[in-house]
């Protein structure tokens, strides 16, 4: 997928030269999402725990009245957990899945900037079989010779948001 | 300029079932030979309404059907013919035949012509025969003279019998570009309708063929007859702002014009004859539409205001203000909380308008709820016709009582609850009550009665089906359950008992299994279907004098009734239907099966298995010792299981939020709700959580 292409498969990129960009940081890199896909930025208040989710997906969180799933990043990138403080911020975002639009909630370290990306310096993930694998990711781009590496939202959360089967639990001998 | 049709499918489907359910109850009030011209008249609109609407959107089966249909309802509206209960059938079987095409056109599949040709010929047939059987003359004395007599008869009997007011003649002519400068003719005919009684009489001479017809332009002129005390200024001032766009003239008759209104009544008619003729020239078949509906532009403004008016939103947009509001509860409380923490000279004022918003927020709430609320006539609006179709099918004279039919409940609760309802129906026809010579033989009326009820009973919502048919048959039920092996040959069981061995699976007692009933299928269906729903269905039958089917639903699925339980720092909803007993278990009262089978406890000369909640979900518990805890006996697809939890917190209605619409199915959880402090509690799914342990356990 070339970037122009993710552009254009971006409805929100209706401005083709320059998109605004969220920034958070998550460790010692800088990732980003589409600003349109902001919900709201709050700060870390304890979730209700789910049974039978995966590690990362933490909880739900009452958000006016609706209820959105809470993932830990450093977990789902496996990355060192690390403790939440009153620093620790959620953002919401809406994301696209199957069964039409929902609310996630997701827990990163902190949140930098809103920064413009010029679609032409917006590049392809190189292949190296990173942590983070290469299909979440929809393009790298430099700003102020830092790396933000853009997140495809839809692609990361429909592994959670798909309907999960009773998981077969390991069958004894 | 392309408008895309397709976009207003959804909205003529769902507008044309809803005339079709409107069409059936008509025609179910009809009586034969005596019709009353208003139902026929609402039949006819029905059937017009659809056949414009099919026309429009190039469903021309549909178009053709509604048109046989309506030259024959045409026929009956104008008395020429009268109506027999072999039409009578005919049009309800239109009705069926409408449902069917509707359906395999929203669905893209084929129309079943041959049942539709076969109709259609059988209506074609009926009309052409109309010679044959008069119209009986009693009948067309009256109604001839005024056709349209909702539309025209009143006003002007109205204009004579009082003829005290001035009588104004008013004539209008709009110009090219009166609709261009935003007036509306309509609007200004129902503003003198105010004024007083206004008999319209409209002239359609000038219109154009639809191909130079400018929509835009107003083709229409009107002559109206308006007596009021008004005086000729109030008049003009109603076609002030039309002033220069079309030519008006407005005269007063002198106080001698009695002969004026019959004049008016005369020419009423003469224009809505023109309906009544064209079905016989069917080259012009939109023509009686325009006429009739234009005709009458303020009768029809003021029935607009006068039918219960209501809109259509999506469940969505309630469940959004439902989310709204439960959070403007959440923000009250805690005002209301810090409330009681303020001292000085304002506290007081500020209590009385917290306790103020308190209550207006319950009544925002309630209201809220009710929106969700139907009457249950939705759903036993469709038995008149079950009953007629099917007890006719029978040879049974049964007659149909429906009461309560205006009680509310939710409308997930009532989309679930027709097929149960039309199952107990069917059974009390088939079964219950008897042929008229064996009533008659047992002393009863020929005529059997089959009763719907509803009602509000406290904090839930009854429904009885009952009959005066001959009641269950104690000894078959018993003799059947015994051949079974369901009960031993010498146990004795009470009434009760035996009338609940009818919701078994796989338990008639129909001596040959007719299309109606019988099958085997049916009242353990009936049970499940309303357990699912949270209600209950209990039967009370007397021999010989009838059986009364009682169900007990909740009024909405929307909240539940619920325990809050507490293990560890984790609080969840134990909905209220499923707790038998809570108790804390003395040191030793549990024992440990052999081969790793878990714990069990005694309780009441049974042992139930222990589920310890906190190892089901993996959070860590404040105790670990099962007496340290409480046991909380729970019932869940007819199995009973002590759940072990730390602490029973209080008791509370929740509004129950579904987990698959934000986030995903999770096993053991039916859904989730918000607390009182703003933060979620997952309200448990006690058969799922049965289930999930089972697995758990065979996994260790």
């Amino acid at each position: 997928m070339t970037a122009a292409n993710s552009l254009a498969k971006t409805a929100e990129g209706r401005q083709a030269e320059s998109r605004q960009v969220l920034t958070f940081t998550l460790g010692d890199e800088t990732y980003g999402v589409d600003i349109l896909r902001v919900q709201e930025i709050r700060g870390w208040s304890p979730v209700t725990r789910i049974p039978q989710s995966p590690v990362h997906v933490l909880g739900v969180l009452n958000l006016r009245g609706s209820i959105v799933p809470i993932v830990d990043m450093r977990v789902r990138f496996s990355l060192e957990k690390a403790e939440f403080t009153p620093l620790t911020v959620i953002i919401v975002l809406s994301v696209k899945s199957a069964q039409g639009m929902r609310e996630f909630g997701i827990v990163v370290d902190s949140v930098s900037d809103v920064i413009d990306i010029e679609a032409g310096s917006l590049k392809d993930a190189p292949d190296v079989g990173s942590h983070a694998s290469a299909e979440h990711i929809q393009g790298l781009a430099t700003v102020a010779e830092r790396m933000v590496i853009l997140l495809d939202l839809d692609r990361l959360m429909a592994v959670d948001l798909a309907s999960a089967e009773p998981q077969p639990l390991v069958a004894n001998g | 300029m392309a408008v895309e049709l397709s976009q207003f499918h959804d909205a003529f489907f769902e507008e044309a079932y809803e005339s079709l359910d409107a069409m059936e109850a008509a025609l179910l009030q009809l009586d034969v030979g005596s019709p009353d011209a208003d139902t026929v008249n609402t039949v006819f609109r029905v059937a017009h309404s659809i056949k414009g609407g099919a026309g429009m959107f190039g469903f021309t089966e549909i178009a053709s059907f509604t048109h046989t249909l309506e030259t024959l309802l045409d026929e009956l509206r104008g008395n020429r013919m009268q109506v027999t209960s072999h039409i009578l059938d005919l049009l309800l079987k239109s009705v069926d035949v409408l449902r069917g095409m509707l359906k395999a056109v929203q669905k893209k599949t084929p129309i079943d012509q041959q049942g539709v040709a076969d109709l259609q010929f059988d209506l074609e047939l009926v009309v052409a025969q109309k010679g044959a059987a008069p119209a009986a003359p009693a009948l067309a004395a009256p109604t001839a003279a005024a056709p349209e007599p909702a539309a025209v008869a009143p006003e002007a009997s109205a204009a004579a019998e009082r003829p005290a007011g001035r009588r104004w003649r008013i004539e209008l002519r709009p110009g090219a570009g009166l609709l261009a400068r935003g007036n509306d003719p309509l609007r200004m005919l129902a503003e003198l309708h105010e004024l007083g009684d206004v008999t319209v009489t409209s002239d359609f001479g000038s219109l154009p063929a639809l191909a130079d017809l400018d929509p835009e332009h107003c083709h229409m002129t009107w002559s109206l007859e308006l007596v009021s005390e008004v005086d000729r200024e109030v008049i003009e001032q109603v076609f002030e702002w039309a002033e220069g766009d079309c030519e008006l003239s407005i005269s007063e008759l002198n106080a001698a014009g009695t002969a004026q209104p019959a004049a008016a009544a005369a020419q009423a008619p003469a224009a809505s004859a023109e309906p009544l003729a064209a079905p016989e020239a069917p080259a012009a078949p939109a023509a009686p539409a325009a006429p009739a509906a234009a005709a009458t532009p303020i009768e029809s403004a003021r029935t607009a205001g006068g039918d219960s008016s209501s809109i259509r939103v999506s469940i969505e947009k309630i469940d959004e203000l439902m989310n709204t509001v439960g959070e403007i509860v959440i923000t009250q409380s805690m005002l209301s909380q810090l409330g009681t923490r303020i001292d000085g000279d304002v506290a007081d004022r500020m209590r009385s308008g917290l306790s103020q918003l308190e209550r207006n927020v319950r009544e925002l709430q309630e209201s809220v709820m009710r929106v969700r609320m139907l009457p249950i006539s939705f759903v036993f609006s469709r038995f008149p016709r079950l009953v007629r179709d099917l007890s006719q099918r029978l040879g049974k004279q049964i007659e149909l009582k429906i009461t309560g039919e205006q009680t509310e409940l939710d409308k997930t609760v009532l989309e679930k609850i027709g097929d149960p309802l039309v199952h107990l129906v069917r059974n009390s026809i088939d079964h219950g009550v008897e042929k008229p010579d064996v009533r008659l033989a047992a002393g009863k009326g020929a005529v059997g009665t089959v009763h719907l009820d509803a009602c509000h009973k406290g904090g839930s919502i009854t429904v009885e089906v009952s009959d005066d048919g001959n009641g269950l048959n104690r000894e078959r039920i018993l003799e059947k359950a015994r051949s079974r092996g369901l009960v031993g040959a010498n146990d004795v069981l009470t009434d009760e008992a035996i009338h609940d061995l009818i919701f078994l699976p796989g338990f008639s007692t129909a001596e040959q299994t007719t299309d109606v009933s019988g099958r085997g299928v049916g009242m353990d269906v009936v049970r499940r279907n309303i357990k699912e729903l949270g209600g209950a269905i209990e039967v009370k039958s007397e021999p010989g004098k009838g059986s009364r089917f009682i169900i007990t639903l909740p009024l909405t699925l929307a909240i539940v009734d619920g325990q809050t339980v507490a293990v560890g720092d984790e609080h969840y909803i134990v909905p209220l239907t499923a707790i038998v007993e809570s108790l804390q278990l003395k040191p030793g009262a549990a024992s440990h099966l052999a081969g790793g089978g878990g714990e069990v406890f005694s309780f009441r000369g049974d042992y139930l298995p222990v589920i310890r909640l906190h190892e089901v979900f993996s959070v860590a518990p404040r105790n670990r010792e099962l007496h340290a805890g409480l046991v909380m006996v729970v019932e869940g697809d007819g199995r009973r299981v002590g759940l072990f939890v730390d602490d029973l917190e209080g008791q509370q209605q929740v509004v129950i939020k579904s987990m698959e619409s934000n986030y995903r199915r999770v096993e053991g959880v039916s859904g989730a709700t918000i607390t009182g402090e703003g933060t979620v509690a997952l309200i448990l799914d006690i058969p799922g959580l049965v289930r999930v342990a089972g697995r758990q356990r065979a996994a260790a």
